[in-house]
């Protein structure tokens, strides 16, 4: 079958995480070390979403002869995830019986969690542990690569930890990946990258299953937790043309008899200054303000 | 309760900006002018700009009183002219960020002799037109934009003047910096307009705002709220370079920057023409 020797010829790794984590500077390495190893190399991604936090994926497939970009779900042999969530989101794209799965344990939950709760609610969040993906995969890797990089200096070097573990499940030369990453990263976080690279290496000889859970969600910066946001009106000014009632995602104001704005419900006010900057009259303005007690 | 403040929205209160004492101020109820206001002001605060040394300049119309609430040093001017006043002083007194407040009739029909001639000439002004498609303050004429088929008071039966494309014509003019956003994009315009107030020579920023009392009634265009939603119907906002990368998707309203020149900036050409000449030498 046409397919099938395409398979044996073609390695595809499937690397996954949200915006802002260097998703694709993962894949960018890998197609540059493929291609100077005189492989064919297909990569296609979805990105965009840095600003938003949003789920990033690239597919890179390399081989003698690849034909197609995309990963067909169930046949990737590595599925790289810089973020728990999404590594669990993407496992049925891999390969149940010889593919590799690597993730941080880190979670980031999305912008968009926090809509349609109320305020102070913990954000939902995947309950599946380590243990109940490794049972999955033939092969698993699940380590705190952003705690290992927070180590060496710069968390933001989980990527490059997360790289020193594939590159482990490949066959590439240690050096020609340290070539590669070394001209693909900013010249002023080259030593650290190195560093963040071998540790990942170092990591998979010691691997053992992990016992605890993913770690917990972290905790919303106690200051802005505790942000009160009031709404200060100015009922002169105001004219009643409904803009910011109509506007406010939350529902928090409505038009009294008089046709002037009052704050309906105060607590639902997720400070958004949706109200403040569409008001062509300037009557609403939005105090984010702390209880004297947490200031201190 | 302590207030803290962190993001530019939060360290911005426009009472601080305004002669609070002139307030409310005279536009109806939903008028985008005030929308349009707040962000030409969310922009001086970004840039820092120091309240002495900022001029306002508007002619007539719902536009030019605007600027009348801005506690700064305003100038309202003559129907049409806010631009020429703008550019003498602007020429006498280099120092100041001169903005000028204008609207589609002001600037485009009456004024739209002096538009065409500070596009030309490139004096480092920022000129804010507001558009809403309609003479307010008069009662509700026809103005060069209101759009085709839509009823005012001197188009009983419908508009079918062609309409005036106001970025274009700057462009066409020469004015070195052009760009348009809509008030519901109220972030947005901000950063357009500081960018236009940045921009060392002439800056044309069209804001298309609404007329909610007078055009929005007689054409049945809905509340307030819905005018403003409606914005964002008509225009799909995008920068002006995806007109190239997307040549045939439908847009009535391009929104962003369409013109960012560098070009000889009028005044200090003056200048150091006034100073060949002081020497003694000739103007060339
Ligand atoms: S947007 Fe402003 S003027 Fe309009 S109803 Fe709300 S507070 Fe009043
Ligand atoms: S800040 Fe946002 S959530 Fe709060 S009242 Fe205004 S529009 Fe509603």
């Amino acid at each position: 079958m046409g397919s099938d020797t395409e398979r044996d010829d073609v390695t595809s790794v499937l690397i996954v995480g949200v915006g802002g984590q260097g998703v694709i500077m993962v894949s960018k390495v890998l197609a540059t070390l493929c291609q100077e190893h005189g492989l064919e190399v297909k990569q296609s991604e979805v990105h965009g979403m840095a600003k938003r936090g949003g789920a990033v994926f690239s597919h890179v497939r390399f081989g003698r002869h690849v034909h197609s970009p995309v990963i067909p779900a169930g046949e990737a042999d590595v599925l790289l995830a810089l973020e728990w969530a999404e590594g669990l989101r993407w496992l049925h794209f891999l390969d149940p019986e010889n593919g590799t799965f690597i993730s941080d344990v880190r979670k980031i939950v999305p912008p968009f969690a926090c809509r349609d709760r109320g305020r102070g609610v913990a954000p939902q969040y995947a309950k599946t542990t380590p243990r109940d993906v490794l049972e999955k995969v033939s092969v698993g890797y699940a380590l705190d690569a952003t705690g290992i990089a927070a180590k060496l200096g710069n968390d933001r070097a989980a990527n490059t930890v997360l790289l020193g573990i594939l590159s482990t499940a490949l066959s590439f030369p240690e050096q020609a990946w340290l070539d590669v990453i070394e001209r693909f990263v900013p010249p002023k976080t080259r030593e650290i990258n190195s560093a963040a690279f071998l540790a990942g290496r170092e990591w998979v000889k010691e691997a053992t299953v992990p016992e605890g859970e993913v770690l917990p969600v972290p905790e919303v910066d106690t200051v802005l937790k505790n942000v009160v946001n009031r709404l200060e009106i100015t009922e002169e000014w105001c004219k009643g043309c409904d803009i910011c009632v109509k506007f406010c995602p939350e529902r928090c104001l409505a038009l009294n008899d008089a046709g002037k704005v009052v704050v309906k419900d105060a607590n639902a006010c997720t400070g958004c200054r949706l109200c403040e900057m569409l008001c062509p009259d300037f009557a609403i303005r939005l105090h984010k303000e702390l209880p004297a007690e947490v200031a201190q | 309760m302590n207030e803290i403040r962190v993001t530019s929205a939060d360290k911005f209160d426009i009472r601080d900006w305004l002669r609070t004492e002139l307030m409310p101020h005279f536009m109806c109820p939903g008028c985008g002018h005030g929308i349009a206001l707040r962000a030409l002001l969310w922009a001086c605060h970004e840039l820092g700009i120091d309240k002495d040394k900022l001029a306002i300049v508007s002619g007539i119309g719902c536009s030019g009183r605007t600027g009348a609430y801005i506690d700064a040093n305003t100038f309202h001017t003559t129907h049409g002219r806010p631009l020429a006043f703008a550019t003498g002083l602007k020429l006498a007194r280099p120092d100041l960020t001169v903005i000028v407040i204008t609207g589609d009739g002001d600037s485009l029909a009456i004024g739209g002799n002096h538009l065409i001639h500070a596009c030309r000439r490139n004096l480092d002004i920022t000129c804010m037109m507001l558009n809403n498609e309609v003479y307010g303050m008069t009662g509700g004429q026809v103005s060069p934009t209101t759009s085709a088929q839509r009823y005012t008071t001197t188009t009983p039966a419908g508009n079918m003047e062609p309409v005036f494309d106001a970025c274009r014509l700057a462009e066409g003019a020469g004015a070195s910096f052009v760009g348009r956003e809509a008030t519901l994009q109220i972030p947005t315009l901000k950063d357009l307009l500081k960018e236009a107030i940045a921009h060392e020579g002439f800056s044309f920023v069209e804001v298309i705002s609404d007329c909610t009392e007078i055009f929005g009634r007689k054409n049945a265009l809905g509340s307030s709220p819905e005018m403003v939603l409606k914005q964002k119907k008509v225009m799909i906002p995008e920068r002006s370079d995806n007109r190239i990368a997307q040549p045939f998707r439908p847009n009535p309203f391009p929104t962003g920057v369409f013109v960012r020149q560098e070009r000889p900036e009028y005044g200090a050409a003056y200048r150091q023409m006034c100073e060949r000449v002081q020497k003694g030498g000739k103007g060339r």
